[in-house]
């Protein structure tokens, strides 16, 4: 932040203007960017613009005399010194992402907004560049020059897996199936050094099966993070059984000063989360088989009654119905419950084709209109 | 030249479903009624208002005013000093006497029917745009950083911040135009309530009212019910707490005191009774070391010892403040002169002051960017 002070009666200006009030002589701007924290509150009432709570508001005491007020979404406390903007504040870490999807991508850019070194590896180095003009696109939206410039150097990209070897964690975000999380879990390892700590940012396979890839499972954990991952404060931190306390203490912290809530679950099908939704979605499309309601008044009043964002049915149309399916399939073979069981109309949509958003259909249509 | 209050008038402070005309309307007949006066007597008029604009989507005030009074034509303003709107508009009808007799302040406001982010946000239009609003620095993270501060400096303690919040409950329940005059608060209810900003919990903030409240000032008094305004100053400060270098006083209240006390030739001993304004509760700890009613620090001992009740040494608040009687931002201030008179005149009830003479308003907009001091003395 930028404040004006006057050299001869050193009045200080919060605000734009050239010259003192007082001594008429031109005002010296002067430029904050770090000062030590005098007073705290944790705000846990949203407001306009704020609606993310809780956030802390710091009363920062600048080194040249005078405070500002800073927002920060990581606890912060009476005696912190802490950087102006959020990038510079987090201990740095080289983060290693596996993966080029969606969630990858996400995390990269979360990643990299937070002042993390990350170390990119995909299969395919074409589509990691694309996936990496993605993130620079999005973080150009949110940064200025100065900053884009020093986020591009920080992220390096690599086809090969042992780009890894100076990596502090490694995440894998690879699809959500056994046998190629298996793989590169297997790949990391043998690329990584001895204090590297391993994530999975599965959403609903077991932590134990997937630590049977590792020889040191005590470094390894699961950290499921939610879609977009820039936007979304929750991490489900999921222990395996040989979990370390170092290792869950690592990613607990790391998702702190990622300006994330960290909720601690058990390595059981669907974690919390999906384990709470499922029957939720589920229930939805029973609703409408039985024509409680169509399609776009179910997901109406869900909204408003519950006060969701988005209804359930357009909810899973955006996971995609296959998905939605395959984690209910999971989720009803290990719970042995019905609720879990797929309704026949979502059966019948995966069947046709039809798995929401990414095929243009599913419970609602998506197929843009003919051009006159 | 003299300035006195003929008449006051005030709509209960809480949730209404009228509209800002119905409740300025109601104070101001019940403050002509109280100076037994007829409308066409008012000279001109001041219009005390926060927030008509984002809430309501009315500006104009005055002119709306207006239509309360059809025909009249008198020259009216409106006001804006963020919840020192009141205390500021007194204050101007004070200083404009010489030109307008008899004026009538009306402050009124509503603050019910707005989603609850929407109210917060433009309740913190009293702040910083930039400075505090962007860091989404609210009113109550705003008073809960001076609270800390206070805190920190002091030593004192949230144990000091429920005795208020209980003092001031238990006043409204004496007071039938408090917002909480139906519901008893206990140290149950303070036990259960939410953190709303560290170290600020729900029974630490006041509630946000409807109402209005009106009085009609004049250079002369016109009988023996007649209160006299002794003294009144406004001082201004800077508006954030980053542009300032002390985080648990107001100079602005500090300079708006001396200014009254001076016109009025009296000191902080002199004073019988305070309405001041506890937005929060740490805010009535300001305003007691700001009035000079306690030195710097040292308010928190006359709370402990009880000594801020209706009976004690230093009655703070009769009313139920801010806290308990409810906070009609632009009505506030002007409300606060309406507790005065009442208890200077000896009509205030249940939650009277004995033998008071000498009653001080305190009305703080934003956190101390406006601060207007009344002093007002009972004519013996």
């Amino acid at each position: 932040m930028i404040t004006c002070s006057c050299p001869s009666c050193n009045r200080r200006y919060s605000y734009p203007v050239i010259e003192c009030t007082f001594c008429r002589v031109p005002l010296v701007e002067q430029e904050t960017r770090t000062g030590e924290v005098v007073g705290v509150t944790e705000v846990s009432v949203p407001s306009l613009g704020h609606e993310e709570v809780p956030y802390w508001c710091a009363l920062v005491a600048r080194p040249q005399g005078g405070f500002a007020v800073v927002k920060r979404d990581v606890p912060t406390s009476v005696g912190d010194r802490i950087t102006f903007g959020v990038a510079e504040e987090t201990a740095t870490h080289t983060i290693g992402v596996v993966g080029s999807g969606v969630m990858a991508r996400g995390l990269v850019e979360l990643f990299l907004a937070r002042g993390q070194r990350v170390t990119w590896v995909g299969r395919s180095l074409e589509r990691l560049s694309t996936a990496r003009d993605k993130v620079v696109d999005r973080l150009a939206r949110v940064m200025d020059e100065e900053q884009l410039s020093s986020a591009v150097s920080r992220l390096e990209l690599s086809e090969n897996a042992s780009a890894f070897a100076s990596c502090d964690l490694v995440l894998e975000a690879v699809v959500e199936e056994v046998e190629p999380k298996l793989a590169i879990l297997r790949e990391i390892e043998a690329a990584v050094g001895p204090e590297c700590m391993i994530a999975t940012n599965t959403s609903s396979l077991p932590l134990d099966v997937l630590a049977s890839a590792l020889s040191d499972a005590s470094r390894f954990g699961g950290m499921h993070f939610f879609n977009p991952p820039t936007r979304m404060r929750l991490v489900e931190l999921v222990r395996a059984p040989e979990t370390s306390d170092e290792t869950d203490g690592f990613l607990y912290d790391l998702s702190v000063s990622l300006g994330k809530i960290p909720v601690r679950v058990a390595n059981g099908p669907g974690f919390v989360v999906n384990r709470v939704l499922m029957p939720l979605l589920n229930e939805a499309v029973r609703a409408l088989e039985d024509n409680a309601a169509p399609a776009a008044d179910i997901d109406e009043a869900v909204r408003l009654g519950l006060n969701h964002p988005m209804g359930p049915l357009a909810l899973a149309d955006l996971i995609g119905l296959d998905v939605v399916v395959s984690i209910m399939e999971d989720l009803h073979a290990r719970l042995g419950d019905d609720a879990y069981a797929p309704r026949p109309m979502l059966s019948e949509l995966v069947n046709a084709g039809k798995l929401g958003r990414k095929t243009g259909s599913g419970f609602y249509d998506y197929t843009p209109p003919p051009a006159p | 030249m003299g300035a006195y209050v003929l008449g006051v008038g005030k709509t209960r402070f809480g949730p209404s479903s009228h509209p800002m005309t119905r409740l300025a309307h109601e104070a101001i007949l019940g403050a002509l009624s109280d100076a037994n006066m007829k409308i066409e007597e008012i000279g001109a008029f001041i219009v005390a208002n926060f927030l008509g604009g984002p809430n309501e989507s009315q500006l104009h005030l005055n002119s709306v005013v207006a239509g309360l009074f059809p025909g009249l034509h008198i020259p009216g303003w409106r006001v804006e000093a963020a919840c020192a709107s009141g205390g500021v508009a007194i204050h101007q009808a004070v200083t404009m006497l010489s030109a307008y007799d008899p004026i009538l302040v009306v402050g009124v406001e509503r603050l019910s029917g707005r989603p609850g982010n929407e109210l917060t946000r433009n309740i913190g239009m009293a702040g910083d745009v930039l400075l505090d609003q962007s860091q989404g620095l609210n009113f109550p993270a705003t008073y809960a950083l001076v609270a800390q501060r206070h805190m920190q400096r002091y030593g004192t303690t949230t144990r000091d911040f429920e005795l208020i919040s209980l003092k001031n409950h238990a006043n409204a329940q004496l007071n039938p135009l408090a917002h909480f005059h139906h519901k008893p608060v206990s140290q149950a209810d303070i036990d259960a309530g939410a953190t709303v900003a560290s170290p600020l919990r729900l029974f630490d903030c006041c509630p946000v009212s409807d109402g209005a409240a009106a009085v009609i000032i004049s250079r002369e008094p016109r009988d023996g019910r007649s209160v006299a305004i002794i003294g009144s100053g406004v001082g201004t400060d800077v508006i954030s707490l980053a542009q300032r270098e002390d985080h648990t006083s107001f100079a602005a209240a500090k300079e708006a005191a001396r200014v009254a006390y001076a016109q009025a030739g009296i000191i902080a001993a002199d004073i019988d009774l305070a309405e001041v304004h506890d937005c929060f509760t740490i805010a009535e700890i300001v305003a007691m070391e700001d009035l000079g009613l306690a030195s710097p620090g040292s308010a928190v001992e006359l709370i402990r010892a009880g000594e801020t009740g209706i009976g004690g040494r230093m009655p703070v608040n009769p009313s139920g403040g801010l806290k308990a009687g409810g906070h009609a931002i632009g009505a506030t201030g002007v409300g606060q002169v309406y507790e005065a008179v009442k208890q200077l005149r000896g009509e205030a009830g249940e939650r009277q002051v004995a033998d008071a003479m000498v009653a001080v308003t305190h009305n703080v907009g934003g956190v101390g960017g406006t601060c207007a001091v009344q002093v007002l003395g009972r004519l013996s």
